[in-house]
């Protein structure tokens, strides 16, 4: 591995971008999943033609985007507090592609919830692995796969979504979309209420050399539809201490609300601590649709979520909700942007982070109410619980007001627990340790209990439990 | 809201004057001559040439800062007369009478009586017309305490050991664009010194007045309150009107040593350009309290009101243990003013407060962003901030921002940040007219209840031209 870990001050910033433009650009196109539709082969064949050259287009366009970018450093002030540069150290390579075949399904068993257990897709390392995916349980009206197996009536509005969020230029947005071959796609059809929660789960696995995936996900809800949706970032066989190469999984997940459409959306990011994950959420909003982030990090030496709302039309409700719980030495970055520019919309932001040992937590969140967004109703909460004299938090609620008539209104607090609670559940009969873990989870459950599913839920109480003191 | 609202912000500017007087005033531009020729024209010591020639060393090494969230034409430094001052006579002046007239005259007219008989409040005065003080009042009746107000250029004859020990202390020379460029040719400014245990007998205050155009004012003020002091200290300003735009850039330093208390006050009323944005001043002033000892306390209030431009965070580092910062502001825009303000407070000892009130108005199409840092340091046990900003926006097209940022590293810390927006909502309106008050009664009423908490701060005289002020530069701009 030495011989992999440069200097950092020897790394020129734009070459090692170029580097990884140049690796994940290498690309294979996809291969026709198993038969997912009834068409004949040959139309299957047509489309994947058709698709390969629209991605080839689009990865083009990336890359020559991103030949001019650099890449960020901590006197941007979007990655002010979050210093790259141990990233910078590791050269990565793409994963095997064969190690999606060597996992078996028993792996999978344990990360399944029951809610979800047929209506999930598994993603490894990026790629698509139909064996331990099943979509049996989804209801007509809805499609979960991958991009090739996409339905014929979808196929030709790909373009008008694929790529096409606000916020593409950005610079890992742009990488990710360079070495774009396959996508998860969840489509929902008009009118059509997925009752059945999809469970979108992305594996990395942990090889002899440090590697790099970049997961992509699509998600359309169609007018007067509803869907739930949750997506799982983890790593199998963490606990083998010997492999523990760091790896970089850069996600990029577009959504579309349309007209009314109603999305819950929770995103639970526990990949190991060796891992460097960045990840954007992008999200448009349509008129009187409803969106709700449940964002929940846990995982990765540096943690990065990028979540982007725009709002393309009036009376929008967008709920963001976000548990930030990191220990250890680790970073976990949130930047959240909510821009409003049409009237009538409401918004309710809560983001709570724990942060203990060494670790070091930033928020930024950004809201943006223009001259247009007359009568918005925008509130975000930010609370940090610090745990640790050497834990470390940054954070910025950012207001920008053009607008006149609008209720806006932020509020961030900085503590610890609260000596007086402590207290008194020790004049209960609780000893410190147990007072202490009772309170954390109490703070983390505000967050916990916005998400739809049962099982997740629990898990990740069990999660932060196994975290705690 | 109706068109009356409009009208009612929209105040003349009436300090906009100039006053017709026979000035020294150096050739326009930038160089290392200029800035020696400053400070011969001082006849300033040794060290305090090299001070400037470092700092305008460091200064061309420096870029100007972009992150403000303000827009304006690129300023041409080679194109401001750095130094421009009334002719004095030759001797030193031995008292009032001796200052020009007409000098005393223009000061007259912006309603502060340098004359000591005449002045009936409690307050002694500096004032500094363009580049140099012209007097000092009440020099007597401060020195028998012991206190020492004059001009700066007057203490670097009779105190160079207090200059050359404090200036730059603060805010070394090198710490941003516009402080470098004001330590190399700053002209004049304020000085006070309060020694142990005295409590400064009167309000202090400067004065300042930009008189004449195209030129730059940098100024420098610094305040040395020493163990068990306390002062309490005014500062306003104003600007004739001029289509051009100004560039003032000033620098405070403050130093509270143990139990000592300084009370910073401003009231901030340069010419702020005309509706279109014409013209105005460009106040990017660097201002910062040291509270080096125990218990100290070092208080910022200001209301900004006037430049085109401000550029402006009052701060506090909080070395000692106890010590306490305050920040409190009123942060007026109207027509294009654009402002990026607000304050840092910096726990570095132990058990440290600091509280922030920030009040941001605005109107028209202006822009008022509130920027603040408060960084809670590692060894700094028990540090505790309150912050609130408000904002309040008269009219669509005024825009408000608030940008705080909050680093926190000691877990034994608690900070608490609030933030709103609103605007004066109509049933509010409603309810002054159905008790019988007329519109702009009810709107300068429920702005000067949304400042009040900054108000409260102010002492006395200033609270209630404060108030005045802002009715006046709001008069009709609420619709």
């Amino acid at each position: 591995m030495n011989s992999q870990v440069l200097k950092s001050t020897s790394i020129n910033r734009d070459a090692y971008l170029t580097g990884l433009l140049n690796l994940v650009s290498r690309v294979t196109p996809p291969q026709p999943s198993p038969p997912a539709g009834r068409g004949p082969e040959r139309v299957l064949e047509g489309w994947l033609e058709e698709l390969e050259g629209w991605l080839e287009g689009l990865r083009d366009r990336s890359s020559a985007i991103l030949l001019e970018e650099t890449f960020p450093s901590t006197k941007d002030e979007a990655w002010r507090f979050t210093d790259l540069s141990p990233l910078l150290q590791v050269t990565f390579q793409l994963p095997e592609t064969s190690n999606v075949a060597s996992i078996p399904s028993s792996e999978i068993t344990p990360l399944i919830f029951s809610e979800a257990a047929d209506s999930r897709l598994v993603f490894v390392n990026g790629v698509y692995a139909p064996q331990l995916s099943s979509v049996a349980g989804l209801p007509v009206g809805v499609f979960a796969g991958n991009l090739t197996a996409l339905p014929e009536n979808y196929r030709s509005s790909i373009p008008n979504y694929l790529g096409k969020q606000h916020g593409a230029t950005e610079v890992f947005t742009a990488l990710n979309t360079a070495g774009l071959t396959d996508a998860a796609v969840v489509w929902v059809s008009k009118n059509q209420v997925i009752e059945t929660p999809i469970h979108l789960l992305f594996i990395s696995t942990l090889s002899d050399s440090p590697t790099i995936s970049q997961p992509r996900c699509l998600v359309v809800a169609e007018t007067n539809s509803q869907v739930t949706l949750i997506e799982d970032y983890l790593t199998i066989s963490d606990w083998c201490a010997d492999k523990s190469h760091p790896y970089f999984v850069n996600t990029v997940t577009e959504i579309w609300a349309q007209e009314n459409a109603q999305i819950n959306h929770s995103r639970i990011q526990r990949n190991s601590n060796v891992a460097f994950h960045i990840g954007k959420t992008a999200i448009s909003q349509a008129r009187h649709s409803r969106y709700t982030c449940n964002a929940i990090n846990l995982g990765g030496k540096i943690s990065r979520h990028n979540l982007e709302v725009y709002q393309t039309g009036q009376e929008t409700e967008t709920t963001l909700n976000g548990l930030t719980m990191i220990a250890g030495e680790q970073l976990a970055d949130t930047h959240s942007a909510l821009i409003l520019n049409h009237p009538h919309s409401t918004s309710r932001q809560l983001q709570k982070n724990i942060a203990r040992d060494r670790s070091h937590v930033v928020f930024n969140g950004r809201v943006f109410v223009a001259k247009a967004a007359q009568l918005t109703d925008a509130g975000q909460l930010n609370r940090n619980l610090l745990l640790s004299p050497k834990a470390r938090i940054d954070t910025k609620p950012q207001l920008e007001i053009i607008a006149d008539n609008v209720k806006c209104s932020h509020g961030a607090t900085v503590s610890q627990l609260d000596d007086e609670e402590v207290f008194y559940l020790q004049s209960r009969g609780l000893d410190k340790v147990s007072a202490y873990n009772l309170l954390v989870d109490a703070f983390a459950a505000e967050i916990l209990n916005q998400i739809p599913l049962n099982s997740v839920g629990i898990m990740l109480s069990q999660c932060i439990a196994c975290r705690t003191i | 809201m109706s068109a009356t609202v409009k009208t009612l912000v929209n105040q003349p500017y009436k300090y906009g004057f100039v006053t017709d007087i026979e000035s020294d005033t150096i050739p326009r531009g930038l160089s290392e001559d200029v800035v020696r020729l400053i400070s011969a024209k001082k006849n300033e010591p040794e060290f305090m040439l090299e001070f400037r020639l470092k700092a305008y060393r460091q200064w061309l090494k420096m870029t100007e800062p972009t992150w403000p969230q303000v827009k304006y034409p690129p300023i041409n430094y080679q194109d401001i007369i750095y130094y421009s001052a009334p002719k004095q006579k030759p001797k030193k002046l031995n008292s009032l009478d001796e200052v020009d007239p007409t000098l005393l005259e223009a000061f007259e007219k912006l309603g502060i009586s340098l004359s000591e008989q005449k002045r009936l409040s409690n307050v002694a005065v500096d004032a500094i017309f363009d580049s140099v003080s012209v007097a000092t009042t009440f020099k007597e009746k401060l020195a028998k305490e012991g206190v020492i107000f004059c001009s700066i250029s007057e203490a670097l004859r009779e105190h160079p050991e207090l200059i050359q020990k404090y200036l730059g202390s603060v805010v070394p020379i090198a710490d941003n664009f516009y402080a470098a460029l004001n330590s190399a040719v700053f002209s004049d400014g304020s000085f006070v010194y309060i020694p142990k245990n005295t409590r400064c007998p009167m309000e202090l205050s400067t004065y300042f007045r930009i008189n004449t155009g195209d030129s730059g004012q940098f100024e420098r003020t610094l305040i040395i309150a020493e163990e068990g002091s306390q002062v309490s200290y005014l500062e306003g300003c104003t600007a004739p009107m001029f289509d051009t735009n100004q560039l003032h850039a000033a620098v405070v330093e403050l130093v509270a040593l143990d139990n000592a208390e300084i009370k910073y006050s401003t009231v901030q009323n340069w010419y702020a350009g005309d509706e279109n944005g014409k013209g105005g001043i460009y106040n990017f002033v660097t201002k910062r309290g040291l509270c080096q000892g125990v218990n100290s306390k070092i208080s910022w209030t200001q209301v900004e009101t006037g430049s085109a431009i401000t550029w402006k965070y009052p701060s506090c580092v909080l070395v000692g243990d106890n010590s306490v910062g305050e920040f409190y502001s009123v942060a007026l825009t109207n027509h294009k003013q654009q402002a990026d303000t607000g304050t840092k407070m910096i726990h570095i000892g132990k058990n440290t407060r600091s509280t922030i009130i920030s009040k941001g108005i605005s109107a028209g199409k202006s822009q008022n962003s509130y920027r603040g840092l408060v960084k809670i340091g590692p060894k700094a046990n028990g540090a505790r901030n309150y912050s609130q900003c408000d904002s309040m926006l008269i009219g669509d097209n005024a825009q408000a921002n608030t940008f705080p940022y909050i680093q926190v590293q000691n877990n034994t810390g608690k900070v608490e940040h609030e933030a709103s927006t609103s605007k004066i909502g109509e049933d509010q309106l409603f309810y002054f007219s159905q008790r019988g008050i007329s519109l702009e009664d009810a709107i300068s009423m429920m702005i000067s209840g949304f400042c009040k908490d900054v108000f409260n701060q102010l002492p006395m005289e200033f609270a209630v031209e404060a108030d005045r002020l802002l009715s006046l530069k709001l008069e009709g701009s609420v619709g």
